[in-house]
């Protein structure tokens, strides 16, 4: 029964990651014919050694992580407001969940124009435009995509407004299964909104929430399209403030021709995720029981 | 009103299986592409770059198929932004038979055996009546391995009535009159506050400066300061040069004055005063502008003005040998005059052989766009940048994905307000390390 489940796996899980554990000990170059030379652990030791190479994976991974921090709690709590306004039977409801789902079918390489128009510096861009105009003038433009300060913020903000409606549905979905016996029980009890909202509601979708958390987490890790897109195509991103580990991977592997060093990056990665998973994992084992 | 209904389900089945059907045959129609060898097709690729590139391209090959009937030339345009990559990314045998290719990276497709000489390939006719530049960016190892149609320039142009505008008298017109960067930093002030963007210059941010694009638009800036990317295949001490540090420090100080032009069309607008960019623009320039545009060298650091040279040029791979003559006339074939006519009339480029160029009347005598043509006379190469050179080529070295890409990324960082020589001192350890790695890319 599970031959079929286990022969894809070895193809497309072990199968590549073994190799990319041999790639990373040799020096291979992508598009060289000649053979590669065995190097060792020499691509280990520059990630976790070398001034540039280590410092750049460093900092990659601390923008993964701050990535995470902020965009799981903060797009879990915001679908699931959206899931609640959307949630309503008002005339017209199906409109809004439509408006809210839209940005989800934009990819996010389309994304990440659109707001390279929203953040351009300078006086034209969108937003500069919009704040000088609210606040007379007072707020000078800002140059949020290049400034250390606020590029990653702003892939935050995108990469938000992008992800949030797809959490939404599936939120929508635990919502109405939530049966509607146990809210009017609860107002028999003269259960407020907010006290019904944490007993009832919170209770009612705590599997789908905890998915929700996770699937946002892994979407986090591999974040890489939206800072590709808007610092090689002119977006003028702060790539020092923004890059991340799959955006290290690809240029290594791409613009620098180095495979092994990005096979290398993706083991090191690899193991990191493997840790941060079973980790999760025990923290959610944990409250189930 | 989420859960799947049978239908839907049946619904979702079919349109899987379709899809999957689709792919099939997208599939086995790519597959039967690389057999072309045998009955006189060859396939080619080019960039998809300027819509009117490559509308003139396509009718070239349109021509060259009905001109005779033994080669039929498949054409696939393949967007300039991953173009590339695209070939890095294609093993040798996959490739077609005839590639297009950008000038700085023809020495890593030769090295990685990519290409093949075309000495034998072409006609001798084609081949001595390159124009110097188009020689030189073709020439790795002393065998050619790629020729261009064109080459290109890099230049500053103004709109006229924007400089009058502002005051600004002294419009110089050939390389000797070229402004000095304290001159160009006098002028942008004005024009900031003549232009009605509110600012001077576009110096072609939105392009993106960790590209290609970053390289080539600010080596000019570096050498005109008397530093280089690469000396010997060595980067310490010279990509992070004192020269250099301050010609980009010097270069990023512009960014209040630079326009991020993200509409894409504030010069020809009339919007901003100036911009830095190449030749290929002038159709469009020209059109919107008219009597008002101007074409100015490049600011002058203190070793003359510099220019970038070397643009898209056309090479054969290891797909076809056996089958060189078809692919040998078909890059003849657009290596004649009428062909190179054709293309730099829809690219205004500079044409790559000396009969065309001879002929030309944007870069003959008295031509609007002469100075490109005067510029490429006095070429030289990355290694040995000398006061009286007018155009550079970018190194010819294998390792040059490296070099770019480390560069690009430190002008992406300095352009962001990061420290010079910092960024600088990690691209020439980042190249360095790279050509140890790999035996200094010795190509035996």
């Amino acid at each position: 029964m599970a031959t079929p489940a286990v022969l894809l796996l070895i193809a497309f899980v072990a199968v590549p990651f073994l190799a990319a554990i041999g790639f990373s000990l040799y020096n291979v170059r992508l598009g060289d014919p000649r053979d590669p030379n065995f190097m060792g652990v020499e691509q280990y030791a520059r990630i976790f050694t070398d001034p540039n190479i280590s410092a750049q994976f460093l900092s990659a991974l601390l923008h993964n992580l701050i990535f995470a921090a902020i965009v799981v709690p903060v797009q879990t709590a915001l679908a699931l407001g959206l899931a609640l306004l959307v949630k309503k039977t008002i005339p017209g409801v199906g409109i809004f969940r439509s408006l809210y789902f839209l940005p989800v079918v934009f990819p996010i390489a389309l994304v990440a124009i659109i707001w390279r128009l929203i953040l351009a510096r300078g006086d034209q861009g969108l937003l500069n435009s919009a704040l000088a105009f609210f606040s007379g003038g007072a707020f000078g433009a800002q140059d949020w995509l290049g400034s250390e300060t606020t590029a990653l913020a702003s892939v935050i903000v995108l990469s938000i407004w992008q992800g949030c409606g797809f959490q939404m549905v599936i939120l929508l979905a635990a919502l109405q299964q939530v049966p509607s016996e146990l809210y009017e029980a609860a107002e028999l009890d003269r259960a407020g909104p907010w006290q019904r909202f944490i007993h009832v509601t919170i209770p009612g979708i705590r599997t789908t929430l905890v998915f929700v958390a996770l699937y946002t987490m892994i979407l986090s890790l591999r974040v890489f399209d939206q800072i590709y897109v808007l610092a090689k195509s002119g977006g003028g991103l702060n790539e020092g403030a923004t890059r991340t580990v799959m955006y290290e991977a690809v240029t290594a592997a791409f613009d620098q021709n180095n495979i092994g060093r990005a096979s290398a990056i993706s083991v090191v990665f690899f193991v990191i995720v493997v840790i941060l998973s079973l980790i999760q994992r025990r923290a959610t084992r944990n409250q189930e029981g | 009103m989420l859960r799947i209904k049978g239908s839907r389900r049946a619904a979702a089945t079919i349109g899987l299986g379709l899809s999957v059907a689709l792919a099939m045959t997208a599939c086995s129609g790519g597959g039967s592409d690389s057999e072309g060898a045998q009955d006189g097709t060859i396939e080619v690729w080019a960039h998809a770059g300027q819509a009117a590139e490559s509308e003139a391209l396509q009718a070239l090959v349109k021509e060259f198929n009905s001109s005779q009937e033994d080669v039929t030339a498949n054409l696939t345009l393949i967007p300039e932004a991953d173009y590339t990559s695209t070939i890095q990314a294609t093993s040798a045998d996959e490739l077609p038979e005839v590639m297009e290719m950008d000038a700085p990276t023809m020495a890593a497709f030769a090295y990685d055996r990519k290409l093949i000489p075309l000495d034998d390939v072409l006609a001798s006719e084609t081949l001595e009546n390159r124009i110097q530049g188009v020689t030189e960016s073709g020439t790795y190892k002393d065998q050619t391995y790629a020729v261009g149609m064109f080459d290109v320039g890099l230049g500053l142009w103004g709109n006229k009535a924007l400089l009058e505008k502002a005051g600004i008298k002294d419009i110089p017109t050939t390389a000797e009159e070229a402004w000095t960067v304290e001159e160009f930093e006098e002028n942008l002030a004005k024009l900031a506050k003549a232009s009605p963007s509110g600012k001077a210059v576009d110096l072609g941010e939105a392009n993106g400066f960790a590209s290609e694009w970053g390289t080539f638009t600010t080596t000019p800036d570096i050498w005109s300061a008397g530093g280089t990317l690469l000396k010997d295949g060595k980067a310490e001490g010279v990509i992070n040069s004192d020269e250099n540090v301050d010609a980009l420090t010097t270069w990023a100080s512009w960014k209040e004055f630079a326009d991020p032009n993200t509409s894409g069309s504030n010069f020809p607008e009339g919007k901003t005063a100036l911009t830095w960019t190449g030749n290929w623009m002038y159709p469009t320039f020209s059109e919107a502008l008219g009597e008002d545009l101007v074409l100015m060298p490049l600011p002058d650091f203190g070793n003359g003005t510099k220019a970038g040279h070397g643009s898209w040029q056309w090479g054969a791979t290891p797909a076809a040998e056996g089958n060189e003559d078809a692919a040998g006339a078909f890059i003849d074939f657009l290596m004649t005059d009428d062909s190179i006519t054709t293309m730099v009339e829809a690219n205004a480029a500079v044409p790559g052989s000396t009969s065309a160029l001879e002929q030309s009347e944007l870069y003959g005598e008295g031509g609007p766009l002469e100075m490109f043509a005067n510029n490429l006379e006095s070429a030289c190469s990355s290694d040995d940048v000398t006061a009286e050179c007018i155009a550079v080529a970018r190194p010819v070295t294998p390792g040059y994905p490296t070099v770019t890409s480390s560069f690009g990324s430190a002008l992406q960082a300095i352009w962001g307000g990061a420290d010079v020589k910092e960024e600088l001192d990690g691209a020439a350890r980042a190249i360095d390390s790279d050509f140890s790695d790999n035996n200094g890319y010795e190509d035996e």
